[in-house]
Parts: structure tokens; C-alpha cells; sequence
């Protein structure tokens, strides 16, 4: 080969390689984009239709039934409830459903994956009143009342957008729930915007629901 | 193979043995260009598969009543064409050449990690590192796997100290927890070290054998030809001594 074309080809392998790490740069950006962060009240509102908590601890979880990256939110939860199912935890998916959208909306793998864990009743949030009232904004937030009604955790149990795995979310509602104590009352959520808002905060923006 | 390589080298004469070491070369290169132009079809196989599978599981990104298209499936289009456009065209207008087989073997770690990405992570996911070193083995070249080592081990490094969460789910995993990762793919590498070194063992046999066969046919037909002539010469003495 001409040291010219060597020259050609080590140019397209170096553009080649910048432009493949920029676009994992992308993704990976993506994917630690966090959603907004849960203004969840200290006490279980009591105009909530979800019953308070009584004696036992109270999950609950909004989703957009549509966002792709809550699929992994609902698989987690599973994951989580098998390993509470000897503690006393009731879990609760909100399935937030604007009220001129059909019912075939919410027909969704994650809606329907939710309605299968043990120890979950999921409740279709009509406009999102209920999501509102216990101050979530993103799909897949997490929120954990105690027995005393009293707010515990507020955030996302992924470890990044739409990803599977172990994550400060999870090990904290664990913690909580079996030693009454965590290193931490929040972690990040991860999620599609439950409102209108389209544009999502910078990645590792600040996220203290509490 | 019940004859060692080095005996059937051994036993073959100067020109036989250069005969052989040619066959050898032609068949390790036949071979390293049929990989590569099965690893080009694979690629645009993979980069027609993340379209879809981006289409299909995560097609819009959702806020409220509006959507917009999801960053994995324009990731799935653009990237998936980067990832694989490259190795392509090496392996079209460059099939057999050294640094073709490698970048291919690059392309096909990060297709890897695109799918892990475009599956969320999915453990299952995972198989395609290792499905992807054994087809890296077809090429019979041990550095090549050495390569794909390196890239995915770079890949979980560099996550690891970036986006720790997106490797290793927890923020603050230990610096050498990458190399937990790439072990189980050096693991597998070892096996396929092995098959490589086997597998040009027995293509350097083969190219000995045929070498031998070769020999002894222009052998046969050199002797066939005194034949013919030594008949031929002796053939008019007879039939005049016949008269």
C-alpha cells in the first residue's frame, strides 16, 4: 500500500473511532439522564385514594404506561417484592392515563408485567390526580411509606434510564424495611416525564425528594 | 492426525516442503477472507436487527400525551450504520488483510455493547460477547482474540470510572472490578487460543499432505514420460528387428 492510502485509512479509522466514542458518549449521557425528582409529602395525604398504611409498609409506584424505560422500572419492582415477600410490604402501581386517551393505551407490557407481581394491585390514575397528590413527576418513581404513615424514600429503584440491575434505590428500600435505617432517603429516577414537560433535567442533576 | 506436523515436514524434501508452506499461507488466507466476508454480512445482519429491535422496544421517547422519536432507535440507525460501515468496506475492498480482521473483531465487541444498551442491559444480552469470540475464533488468529479482550475490557474500565452505575449498578464499585469482567472473557479466550493454534496445526498437515501427493504425482508423471519415451525409443529397433 501507498503511504498515501495509509494515510487515507488511518484518517477514516481515527474519524471512524471518534465518531463511534462520541455516540457512545451519547448514549451513555442518555442514560444517566435523571428524571425530575418526587415533592412527596412527609405524611401518607389522606385524601388519597390508595388505602393509608396500616400496621405495614406502603409502595408505591407511578408509571407512564408508554415509557419504554419504566418496563425495566416494573421488572425491578418485581425483583424487589421477591425479596420483601417476608416483610410486610404492600405495593401499588399507578398507571397514569390521560382521560380522552382509550383504555387500549394503558394496554402495555409494563401495565401488564405489574399486574402479575405478587403483593401489587395496580390502580389506572386518571390525568394523574393520584401521581399529583403524592408529588411525582417522573414514570417510575418510587415512594416508601412507613407503618406510621410517615415518608421513608422517594425515587427510582434502576440503576440508569431503562437499565436492569442493582441500584442505591434498591439496597436503600431493603435497608429501610428490614434495619429501619439506610445510607440514604433518595436515590435518582430514571424515566419518561409523567406531565407535559418534554425536556429533562442535565444528567446528575441534584435529586432530593425529600 | 496420527502422524505429528513436524514428522510430515520432516519427511518431505526442500521444494515439497515449500510447496507445503505455500498451501499453508493460501489456505490460512482463504480462510481469514471467508471469515471476514461472513463477519461483513453479520454486521449489516446486526446493524438491520438494532433498527428493529430499537423499533420495536423502544421506538418513542414519552412526555405526558406528546412523544418523540427514543434516542436508541436514532442511536440503533446512526450508530449502528458507524459501528459497522468501517469494517464493511475493509472487508470488501481488503479481505484477509491483518487490520481488516482486527477492526472487524473491534466492530463486532462494541456491536456488543450497542445491544446491551439497546436491551437495557438485559443479563442475556450479555451472551453476545461470548457468542461473538467464537465466531472471532473462525479466523484461526489467536492475536485477534486479544483484541476483542481488550476492547471489552476497555469498555467496562472506562464505564466503570465514568458511569459506574451503568456497568456495575452501584456508584462506587472498586477500580479493578472490570477485570472480574474481563476474566469470563479471558476464560473462554484460553479454549479458543488453544482451538486457533489446533486448527492452523491441522491446516499446516493438510497443506503437507497435499504438498506430498503433489510431489508424488509429478513424480508418477515424470516417470510415466521416461516411460513413454524409453518406449517410444525402443519401440522402431523392435519392430524393424521384427522385419
Amino acid at each position: 500500500m501507498t503511504r498515501s492510502r495509509w494515510i487515507l485509512l488511518a484518517c477514516g479509522a481515527l474519524v471512524w473511532v471518534g465518531a463511534v466514542g462520541l455516540g457512545f458518549k451519547y448514549l451513555l449521557d442518555y442514560s444517566v439522564e435523571a428524571g425530575t425528582p418526587a415533592s412527596a409529602p412527609e405524611r401518607w395525604p389522606t385524601e388519597s385514594r390508595i388505602p393509608a398504611p396500616g400496621g405495614a409498609y406502603t409502595l408505591v409506584m407511578t408509571i407512564h404506561p408508554q415509557c419504554p424505560c419504566s418496563r425495566a422500572s416494573v421488572t425491578e419492582l418485581n425483583n424487589l417484592m421477591a425479596l420483601l415477600r417476608r416483610d410486610r410490604v404492600k405495593g401499588y402501581v399507578l398507571v397514569v392515563k390521560p382521560a380522552d386517551f382509550p383504555d387500549a393505551w394503558i394496554a402495555t407490557e409494563s401495565v401488564r408485567n405489574a399486574a402479575r407481581i405478587p403483593g401489587v394491585d395496580v390502580i389506572v390514575d386518571i390525568d394523574g390526580k393520584e401521581s399529583s397528590r403524592l408529588g411525582a413527576a417522573t414514570s417510575g418513581q418510587v415512594l416508601l411509606y412507613g407503618p406510621d404513615a410517615r415518608l421513608r424514600f422517594a425515587g427510582g429503584i434502576t440503576p440508569e434510564r431503562g437499565h436492569l440491575g442493582d441500584s442505591a434505590g434498591r439496597q436503600r428500600i431493603l435497608s429501610l424495611v428490614r434495619t429501619g435505617t439506610a445510607d440514604g432517603k433518595d436515590s435518582l429516577v430514571y424515566g419518561c416525564a409523567l406531565g407535559a414537560t418534554i425536556c429533562p433535567p442535565r444528567p446528575h442533576s441534584s435529586n432530593t425528594g425529600m | 492426525m496420527e502422524e505429528s506436523v513436524s514428522g510430515v515436514m520432516r519427511g518431505l524434501g526442500g521444494s515439497t516442503a515449500e510447496r507445503a508452506g505455500v498451501l499453508y499461507s493460501e489456505h490460512v488466507q482463504a480462510r481469514r477472507a471467508a471469515a471476514d466476508r461472513m463477519f461483513a454480512i453479520l454486521m449489516v445482519i446486526q446493524w438491520a436487527f438494532a433498527v428493529a429491535l430499537a423499533l420495536l422496544v423502544s421506538p418513542y421517547a414519552w412526555a405526558g400525551k406528546t412523544r418523540e422519536f427514543h434516542p436508541h432507535l436514532i442511536a440503533a440507525i446512526f450508530m449502528g450504520g458507524g459501528i459497522a460501515i468501517f469494517p464493511v468496506l475493509l472487508a470488501v475492498y481488503r479481505p484477509g488483510w491483518v487490520v481488516t480482521r482486527h477492526v472487524i473483531v473491534a466492530s463486532q465487541m462494541l456491536w456488543s455493547a450497542l445491544f446491551i444498551h439497546l436491551t437495557g442491559g438485559r443479563i442475556e444480552t450479555h451472551f453476545h460477547v461470548f457468542g461473538s469470540l467464537a465466531f472471532v475464533a473462525f479466523y484461526f488468529d489467536w492475536p485477534v482474540l486479544a483484541t476483542a479482550t481488550v476492547v471489552v475490557a476497555a469498555d467496562h474500565l472506562i464505564r466503570g470510572l465514568l458511569y459506574p452505575e451503568s456497568v456495575y449498578g452501584i456508584p462506587n464499585p472498586e477500580w479493578w472490578r472490570f477485570l472480574e469482567h474481563a476474566g469470563w472473557v479471558v476464560f473462554e479466550d484460553v479454549v479458543l487460543v488453544w482451538f486457533c493454534l489446533t486448527g492452523l496445526k491441522e491446516i499446516r498437515t493438510i497443506a503437507a499432505r497435499q504438498a506430498q501427493v503433489e510431489t508424488l504425482k509429478e513424480s508418477e508423471e515424470a516417470k510415466s514420460a521416461a516411460l513413454e519415451m524409453v518406449l517410444k525409443e525402443i519401440q522402431p529397433s523392435y519392430s524393424g528387428s521384427r522385419h
